[in-house]
């Protein structure tokens, strides 16, 4: 069976998926939370790379790279926020992130 | 350019007073609100002598576009022609002294920055409604004033009086003020612009305009110039509109001065003058502006004479004047009340704070049955106000003599009926007004002391910053008469007031207002005297009369000491029937029926308030959640959209 | 290629540099003079924008006109309000860190290449430069809990629009073959014939900024972070990234999208009922007065999205418009908020403000003026903003639109008109702390530009016109 554009893009939807699913149903972690944004990202990465094969067009190609930086980017930060709500809450559980609401 | 230094001058001395006030200490207020009307009134009247008597040209300074929506087009202008130019001259002179005078008078005052800022504002208003080129900033200048008069009149907040006082002005000012807009709305519908100089170029095309009310149909300029007038009759107090003026009293003397001479109730006046060109076309509206206007000078001149506050005696006066004005302006001497305007703005200024001088003596006592004997002991005070009356009375060779003459003389001169009418009713109210004036001076100042003694023992001049503003407006009410006659109101008048007054061309009131028979020329001093020389009889010669009138015509007495029933007349036909109609439509429609619906909409929006503070859990799962049904929601509606068509 | 289009953030972003030197090199205390340099560069910035000339650059990446002017201008001055606000604020409350300021600037940067974006691809850095500043700046009270927690929630749901956003980029390119603006109209000019992932993926690029203009239901974010992050953030919150994110909104729904208005139009009158109503109700119960403003900015967008949904040039003008009056009230009522401090405690509540009206009658007057603004009582900015926005809707036949806003504009005025009670006829509580310099300039210019824009406002119409006009074509 080739491997043609739709599977791609069905990958990339499922990865989606998953990364949303994970921010919502993830009832434990914050860690996990960045890890599914991270999924997210892929997907969006892999339908640019996709499309940019199969228009023949580099630019979809070239703004991965930049995704990439900025994925570094946001990793860091949200790393280093997760660490100083540690620092405060002396937990990552998502539950507990519920100080403020209504 | 000195013309627009003239007009914003004051705007920034009030706002620094106003701001920075506090801050800086009323001392630095006042002196730079001060040295703000003073260089507002040098740069005035430069800009007046170099128009009339240099040869400068008039025209308009542009200070930006305001509004642009569509066909409307609204730009800040400042007019600059002869009768914006007088105007601001007049204003901003005798603005500047009565703040100089107030510096003696709010002395022992605790909030004089604020007292400064708010006078500052006034001026600035009225000369922002005087220069105005288009309606729009006009009305701006007219409803700042009105603002500034309600700050004003109620200074003193903590008196209920001057509080009930100062919401009546702005009540009824606000009904003249419906015409005035209903007025600039029609003619903007009619000249397609409100821009003063389109609307004049417009006049002559607009001639057979008609509205369509009810199924009768009205000549557009008598309708827009009833409304005019309607609008000039609730800033300058005339019948009908009158009743806050006489209690605009309780705000402090020299904003009452300003209020009455310089400001405010002139604006109705220059109104008329600055629609000339469009009131020489409505001779109804015209007449109906004479008649009020003698009607009220005729009233204002009754009530005057029986009024036992020396400054409501003087308030209605000023009622009584304006009246004057407003006939001149009826019968098409626009010149003439201009004229009356400007020595009116002297003399009465003079009159306000020489009173304001007189209750200073007397501490802060207003009624003049508790004064008199007291000439001799603050005799600056005693002199000005002989200065005034004799102005206000109209004898030879004071401001008052000139303007008033001439306006008799015009309203005999047009020949009509109206005019006639408007001729006796104002020469009985000259020889009122020269009564009333006299009955002030003789009560006020001479006879035996009527005040305690210990407040006798403290009757004394008011200082140089008082008395010097007094003997310059005194100046001002003797040769303002004898300077002004001739080019103002002289067949060479054009020269003066150039293209600023416009005359229909059958109009030549000011022709032969000169050819007058000599008996009319003569009346208005004869009357003037023969009111002093009854006054003199009343009060000095046999003061048992007085009473023994009174006693044997009870009901006119009262009649007149009620001012003629006009506020128990308003009180029973009009606030009364709303009081009731209000607690009808409060208990029935208000608190039944209104009250029910937004009662259930206010319950729902409570209810729905709480369900969505609910959904804000504070937890990142829901928030999520959210986005993505959100996301899923809109592209579903998306795709829906796309099926459909 | 004329790469001096883009001088102005080139000059803020080198400037940004120059200062972070300058804070870590320098061993004293460098706050106050960072954020000193801060305001500097912005000036420096503005003078570059308003002298810059318009054109396409950097191959279809980068535009300068009349629209991005307009934007940028308004952005810089939120941001330099924002940079003033902070000054005492961050002093009181043990944050005098020069990073502050230098975060400032380097949002601020990705908000001037937002406006500036005519590709998707700078549209995304632009964004995310924008955002990934201020996710650090809400978690900038390091030992706080309330702001670390307002940092995590909005760096989580923040990256899950920009994924979001993302994904709908990267499913309009693949669609359409292109990410320059230009081509993209060209390539959608027929509606008739556009895929239905193209459609989606329009939804999802929408979602991603409506996250950062907070309106429903992308909203959720929005009254805890405005609640937990300190107060001066808040502050910038709510002005400068609000316009940089609408604007670009309205680019990216004008220009590349223009003309599938069919599609997305319901989407944003959708979105802009939500957000009013949302807006509307959610504000009536709260007691903390920054919780209030996050609520009274998602109705805020709301109403700017009236204007947006119209789809004509009046629409856009309007936005324009609101958001300037916006941006002014905004950055007043916060300078406000942020004078409401006894005995060096900062206070939230609004009951703390009862009897403000005798104790401080200067903030008391300042409060009242950008709330019965926000109101949209006339003679105040607010009104005129509503104006425009709800005539723009009727002239487009909205009726329902221009409807819902009028009633939920009454439902806002009731809490707006509470806190004016609470400050002028509730019994008081002791005086609050003097108030800086600072704060007094921002909300004096503040109110002064609230109370006193309807003297001159045809240069702000005028240019707000023009703006409209380029981003139409």
């Amino acid at each position: 069976m080739a491997v043609d554009l739709f599977h791609y893009l069905f990958v990339a939807a499922m990865l989606l998926v998953m990364g949303i699913f994970g921010i919502f149903l993830n009832r434990k972690n914050v860690i996990v939370i960045l890890m599914s944004i991270e999924l997210i990202l892929l997907a969006a990465n892999l339908n640019l790379v996709a499309f940019s094969a199969s228009l023949d067009d580099l630019v979809g190609q070239v703004f991965v790279m930049f995704t990439l930086t900025v994925a570094a980017a946001e990793a860091a930060i949200g790393l280093a926020i997760v660490v100083i709500y540690f620092r405060n809450r002396g937990s990552i559980q998502v539950e507990d992130v519920n100080l403020m609401k209504g | 350019m000195l013309f627009a230094v003239a007009v914003f001058a004051p705007l920034f001395g009030s706002a620094i007073a106003g701001l920075f006030g506090k801050a800086i200490g009323d001392r630095a207020a006042q002196a730079v609100s001060i040295l703000c009307m003073l260089l507002a009134s040098a740069c005035g009247v430069t800009a007046f002598v170099q128009l009339v008597y240099l040869g400068g040209s008039p025209g308009v300074v542009s200070l930006g576009t305001w509004v642009q929506a569509g066909s409307f087009h609204v730009d800040w202008a400042l007019r600059y022609d002869a009768l914006s130019a007088v105007m601001v001259a007049m204003v901003t002179t005798v603005a500047t002294l009565i703040h100089i005078y107030s510096l003696g008078y709010m002395s022992h005052d605790a909030t004089r920055w604020r007292f400064f800022s708010y006078l500052s504002l006034f001026s600035f208003a009225m000369l922002m409604l005087v220069t105005g080129d288009n309606l729009l900033q006009l009305f701006f200048g007219w409803e700042g004033v009105g603002l500034a008069s309600y700050l004003l009149i109620g200074y003193w907040y903590d008196r209920p009086a001057a509080c009930a006082a100062a919401i009546k002005a702005f009540l009824v000012n606000r009904i003249g003020d419906l015409g005035f807009a209903l007025g600039i709305a029609l003619v903007f519908f009619t000249f397609g612009s409100i821009d003063l100089s389109t609307i004049f170029a417009g006049v002559p095309q607009h001639q057979a305009d008609t509205y369509t009310l009810f199924g009768t149909s009205w000549r557009a300029y008598e309708v827009i110039g009833t409304l005019l007038f309607i609008g000039a009759m609730g800033k300058s107090a005339q019948l009908g509109l009158h009743v806050w003026l006489p209690d605009a009293m309780e705000g402090p003397t020299p904003v009452s001065a300003l209020i009455h001479a310089a400001t405010m109730v002139t604006a109705g006046v220059f109104l008329m003058a600055r629609f000339s060109p469009v009131m020489e076309y409505a001779p109804y509206a015209l007449a109906f502006v004479t008649f009020i206007g003698a009607s009220t000078a005729l009233f204002a001149a009754t009530v005057g004479c029986v009024q036992n506050d020396i400054k409501r005696v003087i308030a209605y006066s000023t009622c009584s004047q304006l009246g004057y004005m407003f006939i001149a302006a009826g019968v098409g001497a626009y010149q003439a009340s201009m004229f009356h305007l400007l020595t009116h703005a002297f003399f009465k200024a003079l009159l306000f704070l020489a009173a304001g001088s007189v209750i200073h003596a007397m501490s802060d006592e207003q009624d003049i049955r508790r004064m008199g004997g007291i000439w001799k002991k603050i005799p600056i005070t005693y002199g000005v106000f002989w200065v005034g009356s004799l102005a206000l009375a109209g004898i030879y060779p004071f401001a008052g003599f000139y303007s008033k003459d001439a306006i008799l003389e015009a309203a005999y001169a047009a020949h009509t009926g109206i005019g006639t009418y408007g001729f006796w009713c104002g020469l009985i109210a000259a020889f009122l007004t020269a009564f009333y004036s006299w009955r002030l001076i003789i009560l006020t100042f001479h006879g035996k002391p009527r005040a305690d003694a210990h407040t006798m023992a403290h009757v004394h001049e008011s200082p140089a910053v008082m008395t010097i503003p007094l003997i310059l407006l005194a100046v001002g009410a003797t040769v303002t008469g004898f300077t002004f006659y001739e080019p103002l109101t002289g067949p060479n008048w054009t020269q003066f007031w150039g293209h600023s007054i416009q005359l229909a061309a059958g109009n030549n009131v000011l022709e032969t207002l000169h050819h007058v028979p000599d008996w009319v020329e003569l009346s208005p001093s004869l009357v003037g005297i023969a009111g002093i020389l009854l006054a003199y009889l009343y009060y000095v010669a046999a003061p048992r009369l007085p009473v023994l009138v009174a006693g044997h015509f009870p009901p006119v007495y009262r009649f007149l000491l009620n001012k003629w029933y006009f506020d128990e007349l308003y009180d029973a036909v009009l606030v009364r029937p709303s009081f009731a109609l209000a607690r009808v439509l409060w208990k029935v429609g208000d608190a039944t029926i209104i009250d029910g619906v937004p009662n259930g909409l206010a319950a729902l929006t409570a209810g729905g308030s709480a369900q969505v503070v609910k959904l804000q859990t504070g937890s990142i799962a829901v928030y999520a959640f959210a986005m993505l049904i959100g996301v899923v929601v809109l592209s579903l509606l998306v795709l829906l959209l796309l099926v459909v068509r | 290629m004329n790469w001096t289009l883009a001088l102005p953030e080139i000059v803020l972003a080198c400037c940004g540099m120059a200062i972070l030197l300058i804070g870590v090199l320098q061993k004293r205390d460098t706050f106050h003079l960072c954020s000193m340099l801060t305001v500097g560069a912005f000036l420096i910035t503005a003078e570059l924008v308003v002298s810059g000339s318009p054109g396409l650059g950097y191959n279809g990446l980068f535009t300068v006109d009349t629209f991005s002017t307009f934007v940028k201008l308004l952005v810089l001055v939120a941001a330099t309000l924002g940079v003033i606000l902070s000054l005492d604020y961050n002093e009181h409350a043990n944050l005098r860190r020069f990073e502050f300021p230098v975060l400032m600037l380097y949002s601020t940067v990705g908000m001037l290449v937002m406006a500036s974006a005519s590709n998707l691809m700078s549209l995304y850095l632009g964004l995310e430069l924008q955002s990934l500043s201020i996710y650090v700046l809400a978690a900038f009270a390091r030992d706080e809990l309330r702001s670390s927690e307002a940092g995590l929630k909005y760096f989580v749901l923040g990256s899950l629009a920009s994924g979001l956003l993302l994904y709908g980029v990267s499913l309009v390119y693949g669609f359409s073959g292109t990410m320059e603006f230009a081509r993209l109209a060209q390539a959608l000019s027929n509606p008739a014939h556009v895929s239905p992932g193209l459609t989606v993926g329009v939804v999802f690029v929408i979602a991603g900024l409506a996250f950062k203009i907070s309106a429903v239901p992308f909203h959720m974010w929005t009254p805890d972070v405005y609640e937990g992050a300190p107060t001066p953030v808040t502050a910038f919150l709510s002005t400068a990234p609000k316009v940089a994110a609408i604007a670009l909104l309205m680019r990216v729904m004008a220009t590349p999208f223009g003309h599938l208005l069919v599609q997305w139009q319901q989407v944003i009158i959708l979105v802009s009922i939500l957000s009013m109503l949302l807006g509307a109700l959610g504000a009536i119960g709260q007691r903390n007065i920054k919780r209030l403003m996050a609520y009274s900015s998602i109705g805020h967008m709301g109403y700017a999205l009236i204007g947006l949904a119209a789809g004509s040039e009046a629409g856009l003008r309007g936005v324009l418009i609101y958001m300037l009056t916006y941006v002014f009230m905004s950055a007043g009522t916060f300078a406000c908020i942020l004078a409401m401090r006894r005995r060096g405690r900062m206070l939230e509540q609004i009951s703390d403000l009862a009897g403000l009206s005798r104790t401080d009658p200067g903030l008391a007057l300042a409060f009242a003026i950008f709330m019965f603004s926000m109101a949209g009582i006339p003679p105040f900015t607010g009104f005129f903003g509503k104006y425009f926005i709800f005539t723009s809707a009727v002239q487009s036949g909205l009726w329902t639109l221009a409807v819902i806003g009028v009633l939920t504009s009454v439902v806002g005025a009731f809490y707006y008109i509470r806190i004016i009670k609470v400050i002028y006829f509730d019994a008081g509580g002791a005086e609050f702390d003097h108030c800086p310099a600072s704060l007094s300039v921002v909300a004096a210019a503040g109110a002064l530009f609230t109370t006193f824009f309807f003297v001159l406002p045809a240069p702000f119409i005028a240019a707000a016109d023009a703006a409209a006009k380029a981003l139409l074509l």
